[in-house]
């Protein structure tokens, strides 16, 4: 009789540790890395690591769209030859009267996005005040938000920006995030990126492999 | 020294401190190092004398315990490490010569405790401390020139993630390019980690068809581009593998080598499904002025013939908080990285909102690398 006790007894333990064993999460023992990236950043508090030393040569500026919050570069001290209205002194109207008093300007620039039903100059530039820009609406567009104006057709790029998705990220991976704004990568006036030559070519792997 | 928490032997001749045991380090227990000359003792004395002086009367436990975990006698064990005490033996020599300067002392000093030190997994903070300014001090005798290394441990609260943009990949290779600058890889066999497949649209992943070196003009029209390198599983084939532990994945997920650890069976080559891997089979080498000096131990430090590497994520630089090399050098903004335990990282608004997925996914190795599209 006295067996069975002490065998009941041992099985419950047995029982128990199994018990104890199976439902203690072990540190390191997940179903996936997404169960454990889920637990682990319950608690997230941030770490010590920051990227500030990496950005601290670039001018940004801090923008807010939608739940984020980042940096990009600061645009207008970029523009070579900003403020525009240091030649536009009048509207561009008036500029384009008198044609043979005044130099032709950015003769180097053809507008090759979308098409001419869509798109023109006055489309972004604001012919009344050229040191801005203007949405569809006519509402001015500040130049180191130029994004704002790209994001009137380009929304599903602009999602992806806002979230990191789309665009490069610069500094590091550690907090503050800084990106690179539209403008940083495609010129405005022709988007569409040239094909190029690879950068490298592995002369070994090609030998290898004969 | 013989100080508790080393792993490793140290034979300390070179320091100005009086030697307070009453057998010297090079084996004698009469007469001072300086009695004796190379030729006045035979090659077995030699051996018999390096022996001694690294086992000496200390019987305990140590760092050896990692390589002869097997019940033998310590004085036939250390016998059977031939090669390793050829090194030693030269060690003892230089140091308890007359003839040799401080420096190569040093050398020998240096040679002797990187040759004898334990697995850098097992070390204390100090030890890791204590090899990297060892590997730094005997690259600035053996060519002259400085070098930095790290053995920053894994931050808490941080686990690498990295994503990858398919529709955003051109196939340009500055990746590559850079990952190779970076992380100091062998020049002659052009090893490089990261590979870009050119494939053919409609197929799908096909790497039977895919071309990883191609040479035209990129985009190719009716193509797509996916970069593979060390996806940093979670769990890892490769660690499983290994039947000396020099590969494991740190706390901050990064798979990793002691490169000084490893015995080059190449299991882990076989085991990675991804092709992460790569095997020095001949002396890697980097011409002085392109070696990158900003290194960590477990990352771009230079490595040897015979031995095991691969992507750390560029630990050097992603544990200071940089983007690793190849994110910082493509143009196209296809790769990102990021903390995986942070909410607000950008890798954690990819892979909760965009349709990500990963290779071989059904091996359940749980590769920290995901693919996306725009």
């Amino acid at each position: 009789m006295n067996k069975y006790i002490l065998l009941s007894k041992w099985s419950g333990l047995v029982f128990c540790f199994m018990m104890i064993s199976s439902c203690g999460h072990n540190k390191n023992e997940y179903h996936s890395v997404n169960d454990r990236i889920e637990a682990e950043s319950k608690d997230y508090n941030g770490t010590s690591i920051t990227s500030d030393a990496y950005i601290d040569h670039i001018k940004t500026m801090e923008i807010m769209e939608g739940d984020h919050t980042f940096l990009i570069p600061e645009r207008k001290s970029q523009i070579q030859s900003y403020a525009c209205t240091e030649c536009h002194t009048k509207p561009l109207s008036e500029m384009q009267k008198n044609n043979e008093s005044y130099k032709k300007a950015h003769w180097n620039i053809s507008l090759n996005h979308a098409n001419e039903n869509t798109m023109n100059c006055i489309t972004c530039h604001d012919g009344k005040n050229m040191d801005n820009l203007q949405s569809l609406t006519g509402n001015q567009i500040d130049f180191n938000k130029s994004y704002t104006l790209c994001s009137q057709c380009h929304t599903k790029q602009f999602d992806d920006w806002k979230g990191g998705a789309h665009g490069k990220r610069i500094g590091g991976w550690a907090p503050p995030r800084a990106s690179l704004t539209c403008v940083n990568c495609h010129n405005p006036h022709k988007p569409h990126i040239e094909s190029k030559w690879p950068a490298r070519f592995n002369t070994q792997i090609e030998k290898e492999r004969k | 020294m013989g100080d508790s928490i080393k792993k490793w032997f140290s034979l300390n001749l070179n320091s100005k401190e009086k030697q307070s045991s009453d057998s010297c380090g090079c084996g004698k227990t009469t007469g001072g190092c300086n009695s004796h000359t190379e030729e006045s003792i035979s090659d077995d004395d030699f051996m018999e004398a390096a022996v001694n002086a690294s086992i000496g009367d200390e019987r305990r436990k140590d760092g050896f315990e990692q390589v002869f975990d097997v019940k033998m006698d310590r004085r036939s064990a250390f016998k059977k490490l031939t090669a390793s005490l050829m090194i030693g033996a030269g060690a003892v020599s230089t140091s308890c010569s007359v003839i040799a300067d401080d420096e190569t002392k040093e050398k020998a000093q240096i040679d002797w405790e990187e040759q004898f030190k334990g697995n850098y997994k097992l070390m204390t903070d100090e030890e890791k401390e204590g090899t990297v300014d060892r590997l730094v001090r005997s690259y600035q005798m053996r060519t002259g020139k400085n070098i930095s290394m790290s053995s920053k441990n894994a931050e808490e609260d941080v686990l690498f993630g990295y994503a990858f943009n398919i529709s955003k990949c051109q196939g340009y290779m500055d990746c590559v390019n850079a990952c190779v600058e970076e992380n100091n890889q062998d020049r002659n066999s052009q090893m490089q980690y990261i590979r870009i497949h050119e494939m053919k649209d409609g197929k799908g992943f096909n790497f039977n068809e895919a071309d990883d070196n191609y040479y035209h003009e990129v985009p190719a029209e009716g193509h797509f581009y996916m970069g593979t390198q060390c996806f940093h599983c979670d769990n890892p084939p490769c660690v499983e593998v290994c039947p000396v532990q020099a590969t494991w994945r740190e706390e901050d997920g990064l798979v990793v080598v002691d490169y000084d650890w490893c015995v080059g069976c190449r299991y882990c080559m076989a085991a990675c499904p991804y092709d992460g891997r790569r095997f020095n089979w001949s002396k890697p080498e980097v011409p002085e002025a392109e070696v990158n000096k900003n290194q960590h131990y477990l990352g771009n430090r230079l490595r040897k013939k015979g031995v095991m590497e691969k992507c750390t994520f560029c630990v050097q630089r992603s544990r200071a908080g940089k983007n690793p090399a190849c994110v910082e050098a493509c143009p196209t903004g296809a790769r990102i990285f990021g903390n995986l335990l942070d909410p607000e990282s950008t890798i954690r608004w990819v892979l909760e909102n965009k349709k990500v997925f990963r290779l071989k996914e059904d091996l359940g190795t749980e590769p920290k690398f995901w693919y996306f599209m725009d």
